[in-house]
């Protein structure tokens, strides 16, 4: 029996960026994870010989800088290849149609949008203007533990009176642009924005992310800007893919953390976490080994935590309800095809440098808000939005010489799907997709050498993610910030003594952005987050 | 005749904001565009009840609601909660025990609103509105943070197994929006038209407030029915009024009960505005959603349609494509023109096909097969008959962005705008439709406030 | 891509240099010959030829076109005359400059306006309750500058060009294409600009390029121009000022009067966009100002000689931010600067805070002479630098 000063549940990269923090402060990390390989939903594996995917979370943006940095994971393996372009093909059938194209390159971007509307060309400086200011605005509550605006404690007064002032410093005007983005939907600020539907489309699509909501749901502005605080190389909204796939963001994270003395040790499922009157104690593995710690940091979801591994007997009611009540409803599924030669769009022919970016099915608006009305009644949706890279574009190490993988993120794949998850629905959600894509590129269905479909009950299953969702739990304004996971529990700390929380459960939660493991071993620390 | 102020509009708002003007000492020139309604809806608060002296007849119907089932039965809820707990209980043990509970904590949030809309509004950073909500105590506290940005359907989803319940309740969080139950915000809205209310009742009362307003002693006051044409401004400052048929009215005051895109880029010169907040102006979201119905004969109290939380949601998925709902969301009261229906969702541009909402309605509401046919009004009909942009009563649609220090814009929020002497009295100013006269009360408040 | 101008069949052939440089999404040419040098010169001494089509252009029309532009812009456009061109800044409400272009009265109702950034969005905005139509000609419309006092004399060659005072339009035909021809320019010397449907703009360049050969003309690139228009002591979008919706800080604003352009700020009209910001700063007098700088020789050569070094001077214009000093205190900065090549001076354009911005006053601008930084003296003149006769008369 070893002791450890502090063991992390889950070799998320949440858990991970936890533990190597920790473990650089000193203290001895066990990270305990259920799989035979760490990252969770950032991992890479070859799902067929020869070829390589980021089954799960595929791009990077949101990952903070500060943790690139401080963690030093280019120096343990991490590059970042970006993403340029999103293509956003725009008529269904075969018939030769347009597109609309966003291009990194300023001028060139501004020519094909002007092609689309001249003012949307023109708004679209100020629109990116407005959100860097809002990007530059959340910053810093990216990376602060939110206080309990309820309590009374002086600590809490405390951070409450200087975010406060935080936020009395911020001018009215800018104050009030973010609070619009956190009520509004996507499709109504962006309808204040541009007139081409192309445009609001591919941008509303940010919004819709991850969430069980339609471009047109009030709150889907957020998600919005959510990813658009992205930042690579201090440019907000830069996407980049991770060579060697997402995985590889997990391996730097890991050697990082084993580098600074963390354990790291896979196929270890925890069973349950030891709470001895009101007190974490450690872990119990599946295989009866015990494993005790001084202080127990969770990196699963809340509701896998609490209700699952500590259960709801050493919980106060009150919090088992919050709990209870916090809002999952997983809704996206990826498919990720082995590919013998590279999709041919109809819009825009050829090996094209569109292929080595973003492409997003989402001709318009209406045509998201159909998705999700499937969805909203418990189907998947007929006609998905799907954002589709080709990862070997970039890294062609991913796939064998000349053939090429692609990965597309589907939405809306309902988690409670009428009837359930079944292969036989699998493999339907699999076609939708393929009959979509097919739809603009025709020569998808001969191209395919191999299909992998992963619903959210699969993800439920393989990663651990309640419900599928791949934030660990809905980004919406009431499951936000103070409120994350739960009221006056926000701090990464748990009703339960010596129980910490680092998931995206946790504020600010969702992506590979790892700042709730950060902020999480701050908290731990004693440190100000 | 000189005059200190010039009133347009009547509306409740624009008749509480000539009287409370007029009160202290202001000569007021009230420009009636149309006839104004006797009885409204909404809250009436007590302060303007009493600063007016107005002895207001409220319908406090009992039910307050009678939801109609998809399989002919109903379910009554009643101002007692035990009551309404009884009705409840036929349904669902789990529901009626929550009820009470339920109720006395949506009155606690609708407390702290009803004072907030009785003052001009102030954002979340204020002082005041800060310890106003730490005074809510941590339960409540946690409930307001929780249920401003809801959906209304999860709020109910958080207390309620009942769909019925649920689809009578999730009704005050759609209503006159183009939104679903499953939107975002839809909760706060829910709240909103609660607050005045007793706990227990969701529905905002009748009353005969227009009546009474067009009854109260006029001194200081006259009228002119007219329709304005122009604001006259000179210098970045009101100098009058000017009628259609061109007569010029002078007051260096000119309050406009007329929403604010008309009264700023159509009666006044927009060129006084910054380009900015013109834009912001005319992208002000006011649609109209709702057809209003007039049968002959009285209604059997306030029914209500609307059996489930999906079926409003379907309702409103088709109007997001422009469609009628097939199955809409009703509301049926009596009214002094006979049993009026509140049929929601209708899009703008329906005008044609406006006849097919009488078989529907008449599929829906027990009591409307053999009663004629009075009127139907389209959204494009109330713009029209009621000076309502695109058909919205509310003005501006009363979405949280759209809300409390940020309504209708936050530069504007003030009731003030940046030309001198001109203010906004209407609907579409903070706390909005649904509380009747606190906008026109808010608005003279602030115009006494800054002209003493 | 980028997009390429309707003369680009022409220039680029001829252009030797092979060096473009970026223009509202145009590549233009940064200079037609390996070095700019005489480019430049044929501007003083001359004729030269620039393709200015990149300048994004609106045709306005309707009853409140003169009403629109006069709430856009900071000057007087009800009085302007048919035929005028006014050269004028436009504000956003706080009454920071957005842009600067002019504004021509092509007949009573009829306005066309040439801006630096696209401003399709800030006209509609401003056209709520007026009648006016804003159309976008910047494709449609192809532009040449004819710099240089021979300037008039080639287009004499190739039209009947009536007589134009300074800032005045005329429309008229050369060798019988119908085209416009306003007395206008960049470079503060006897010029031109010449407006031309895109389709007829290969003739047009053919012909004054071969009407030219006879009174030394050339094509000139950018780099000739920024030397010109430094000299004439005109400002650049982006280089010497940040328009007010690109700012990410209100700190980078300027107004009118900052930059230098008082005089083209009219109080006395009743309405315009920034009216009310102006007002107050012009009583308040404002806190910056543009000036021009002209750096000592005499320092100069100091500072090279103490490195065994023989003076060096920029080669062409450069466009960056250069701290100057008045003792040790920071007065202000330069963003634009190079050597005259017709005063034989170092000058540069720079904002001072308005203590030190009055003409005459001795200052210090950094250079860095052999990687390291020093100081050397330099002096607030008048603008502009250079102002030849001919350019009015």
């Amino acid at each position: 029996m070893k002791s450890y000063d502090v063991a992390i549940v889950g070799g998320g990269h949440n858990g991970l960026v936890c533990a190597a923090y920790l473990a650089r402060a000193g203290k001895r990390v066990v990270v305990l994870e259920r799989r035979e390989r760490v990252g969770g939903a950032a991992m890479s594996e070859e799902v067929f010989p020869g070829f390589r995917f980021s089954v799960f979370s595929y791009v990077v943006s949101l990952l903070r800088p500060e943790i690139i940095r401080e963690l030093e994971l280019p120096r343990h393996g991490l590059h970042i290849l970006p993403l340029e372009s999103t293509l956003t093909p725009l008529v269904e059938g075969g018939k030769k149609g347009d597109y609309l194209a966003q291009w990194n390159d300023h001028d060139q971007n501004r020519r094909e949008l002007a092609r689309h509307s001249p003012r949307d060309a023109e708004a679209y400086d100020e629109f990116g203007l407005e959100l860097h200011q809002m990007a530059r605005l959340i910053k810093p509550i990216l990376a602060m533990a939110p206080p309990d605006p309820v309590s009374l404690h002086p600590r809490e007064l405390l951070d409450l009176a200087s975010l406060a002032r935080m936020f009395r410093k911020i001018e009215k005007k800018k104050f009030n642009a973010l609070w619009r983005l956190l009520t509004m939907s996507s499709a109504e600020y962006l309808d204040a924005w541009f007139e081409s539907e192309a445009l609001k489309a591919t941008k509303s699509a940010s919004g819709i992310i991850g969430t069980m909501l339609g471009p047109r749901s009030p709150g889907t502005a957020y998600v919005l800007l959510h990813h658009y605080m992205g930042e690579l190389d201090g440019v907000f909204r830069a996407w980049g893919f991770a060579k060697g796939g997402n995985g590889s963001v997990s391996a730097a994270i890991a050697a990082s953390a084993r580098s600074s003395g963390a354990e790291i040790r896979t196929s270890a499922p925890v069973q349950s976490i030891l709470v001895q009157d009101g007190r974490a104690k450690g872990a119990v593995l599946e295989s009866g080994e015990e494993i005790y710690a001084d202080i127990v940091v969770s990196g699963a979801d809340p509701r896998r935590t609490f209700l699952g591994l500590v259960g709801e007997k050493h919980l106060p009611g009150d919090f088992a309800e919050a709990i209870r009540r916090f809002r999952f409803r997983g809704s996206s599924a990826k498919v990720n095809l082995a590919l013998g030669e590279l999709p041919d769009f109809t819009c825009l022919p050829g090996r094209g440098p569109h292929l080595r970016g973003a492409i997003s099915i989402s001709p318009s608006v209406a045509y998201l808000e159909r998705a999700y009305d499937d969805a909203k009644y418990g189907e998947i949706s007929r006609r998905p939005y799907m954002d589709i890279v080709i990862p070997s574009m970039l890294d062609p190490a991913m796939a064998p010489p000349g053939k090429h993988v692609m990965s597309i993120f589907v939405q809306y794949a309902p988690y409670r799907v009428n009837g359930g998850w079944t292969d036989a629905r699998r493999e339907a959600l699999g076609d939708a997709v393929v009959d979509t894509l097919a739809a603009h590129a025709p020569n998808i269905k001969s191209a395919i050498l191999h299909r992998q479909v992963v619903t959210p009950a699969d993800i439920e299953r393989v990663v651990g993610l309640s419900e599928g969702n791949i934030f660990q739990g809905e980004l919406s304004l009431q499951q936000m910030f103070f409120l994350r996971p739960a009221p006056a529990w926000a701090r990464y700390r748990t009703p339960i003594d010596g129980l910490w929380q680092c998931g995206s459960g946790t504020h600010p939660g969702g992506g590979v952005m790892g700042a709730s493991g950060r902020n999480a071993a701050a908290s731990i620390l004693g440190k100000r987050a | 005749m000189s005059f200190h102020a010039i009133v347009i509009g009547t509306g409740v708002d624009a008749l509480v904001a000539a009287h409370m003007l007029a009160r202290h000492g202001r000569q007021v020139l009230v420009v009636e565009e149309r006839s104004p309604a006797i009885r409204d809806f909404g809250w009436v608060p007590s302060k303007v009840v009493a600063d007016l002296g107005l002895a207001l007849e409220l319908d406090a119907p009992d039910p307050w609601a009678v939801a109609l089932l998809p399989d002919g039965g109903k379910l009554e809820l009643w101002r007692d909660l035990r009551r309404t707990a009884d009705s409840i209980r036929r349904y669902s043990d789990r529901d009626a025990q929550k009820w009470p509970d339920f109720c006395r904590r949506m009155a606690a949030l609708a407390r702290l609103f009803e004072r907030l809309y009785l003052e001009a509004p102030t954002d979340p950073l204020n002082l005041r509105f800060a310890l106003g909500a730490r005074g809510l105590g941590r339960e409540g506290m946690v409930d307001l943070m929780r249920l401003l940005p809801m959906p209304v359907a999860e709020l109910l989803d958080d207390w309620f197994e009942c769909d019925s319940l649920k689809g009578a309740l999730a009704a005050m969080g759609i209503l006159n929006i183009q939104q679903g139950p499953r939107s975002g915000g839809t909760a706060f809205r829910f709240l909103h038209h609660h607050v005045g209310s007793p706990a227990g009742v969701f529905r905002p009362p009748r009353s005969d407030i227009g009546g009474r307003l067009r009854q109260l002693p006029r001194s200081g006051l006259s009228f002119r029915t007219a329709q304005a044409r122009k604001i006259r401004i000179d210098g970045g400052k009101v100098e009058g009024l000017v009628l259609d048929h061109g007569e010029e009215i002078v007051a260096p005051i000119v309050v406009s009960g007329a929403d604010p895109r008309r009264t700023l880029l159509e009666l006044a010169d927009p060129g006084w505005l910054d380009p900015e907040l013109a834009r912001g102006v005319g992208n002000i979201r006011a649609r109209g959603v709702a057809a209003r119905l007039s049968f002959e004969g009285p209604a059997k109290g306030n029914l209500v349609f609307a059996p489930s939380l999906d079926y409003l949601e379907r309702a409103y998925d088709e109007v997001k494509y422009g469609r009628i709902s097939r199955d809409p969301y009703l509301e049926a009261h009596s009214s002094p023109r006979g049993i009026e229906v509140h049929f929601q969702y209708v899009p703008q541009g329906s005008g044609e096909h406006l006849g097919a909402l009488v078989a529907t309605a008449r599929r829906l509401l027990p009591g409307l097969e053999n009663a004629k046919l009075v009127s139907i009004l389209g959204p494009a009909d109330l713009e029209r008959d009621e000076g309502w942009p695109q058909g919205q009563p509310y003005h501006a649609e009363l979405a949280l962005d759209q809300a409390l220090w940020m309504r209708p814009l936050p530069e504007l929020s003030q009731y003030e705008t940046p030309i001198e002497g001109l203010w906004l009295c209407g609907p579409a100013m903070h706390p909005g439709g649904g509380v009747a006269g606190a906008a026109g009360y808010n608005c003279a408040q602030a115009i006494l406030k800054e002209r003493n | 891509m980028l997009k390429t101008t309707p003369f680009h069949e022409r220039t680029s052939t001829l252009c030797e240099s092979h060096a473009w440089r970026r223009w509202a999404g145009y590549i233009v040419a940064s200079s037609y010959e390996l070095s700019h040098e005489r480019e430049y010169h044929c501007i003083r001494a001359a004729a030269a030829l620039f393709d200015v089509s990149p300048l994004y252009k609106y045709v306005i029309r309707g009853r409140d076109a003169a009403r629109l532009l006069d709430r856009v812009v900071t000057r007087d456009v009800m009085r302007a005359q048919v035929g005028q061109v006014l050269y004028t800044p436009w504000c956003d409400a706080a009454g920071k400059v957005l842009d600067d272009g002019t504004v021509a009265r092509l007949d009573e109702g009829t306005f066309r306006m040439t801006s630096a950034e696209s401003s399709l969005r800030w006209l509609d905005a401003n056209s709520v309750g007026l009648e006016v139509t804003v159309e976008e000609v910047s494709e449609s419309i192809a532009a040449l500058s004819i710099q240089g006092p021979q300037s008039l004399a080639v287009l004499r060659a190739l039209g009947d060009i009536p007589p134009l005072k300074y800032f005045r339009l005329a429309r008229t035909e050369l060798r019988g294409v119908p085209v416009e021809i306003s007395r206008t320019g960049y470079t503060g010397d006897l010029g031109f600009e010449i407006w031309i449907p895109s389709g007829n703009a290969i003739p047009v360049w053919d012909a004054v390029m071969e009407v030219g050969k006879d009174y030394g003309l050339q094509a000139a690139g950018m780099l000739a121009l920024d030397v010109a228009r430094i000299e004439a002591g005109l400002m650049l979008i982006d280089v010497d000022y940040v328009p007010a919706r690109k700012a990410l800080a209100e700190s980078q604003t300027s107004s009118p009067y900052e930059l230098d352009l008082a005089w083209a700020v009219n109080l006395d009209k009743e309405q315009f966009v920034g009216r009310q910001a102006l007002a107050a700063e012009k009583a308040r007098g404002p806190a910056w100002r543009f000036v021009g700088i002209e750096i000592g020789y005499p320092g100069l050569e100091r500072l090279y000689a103490d490195v065994g070094l023989a003076t060096r001077l920029p080669q062409a214009a450069w466009r960056s931010s250069v701290p100057i000093y008045s003792g040790a205190e920071q007065a202000g900065y330069a963003t634009s600067g190079g050597w005259s090549p017709v005063l034989k001076k170092y000058i540069a354009l720079a904002h001072l805070r308005a203590p030190w911005a009055r003409p005459g006053t001795e200052l210090d601008i950094e250079i860095t002479v052999e990687h390291r930084r020093k100081r050397t003296a330099a002096r607030v003149v008048k603008k502009p630098f250079f102002d030849p006769e001919r350019k009015r008369s």
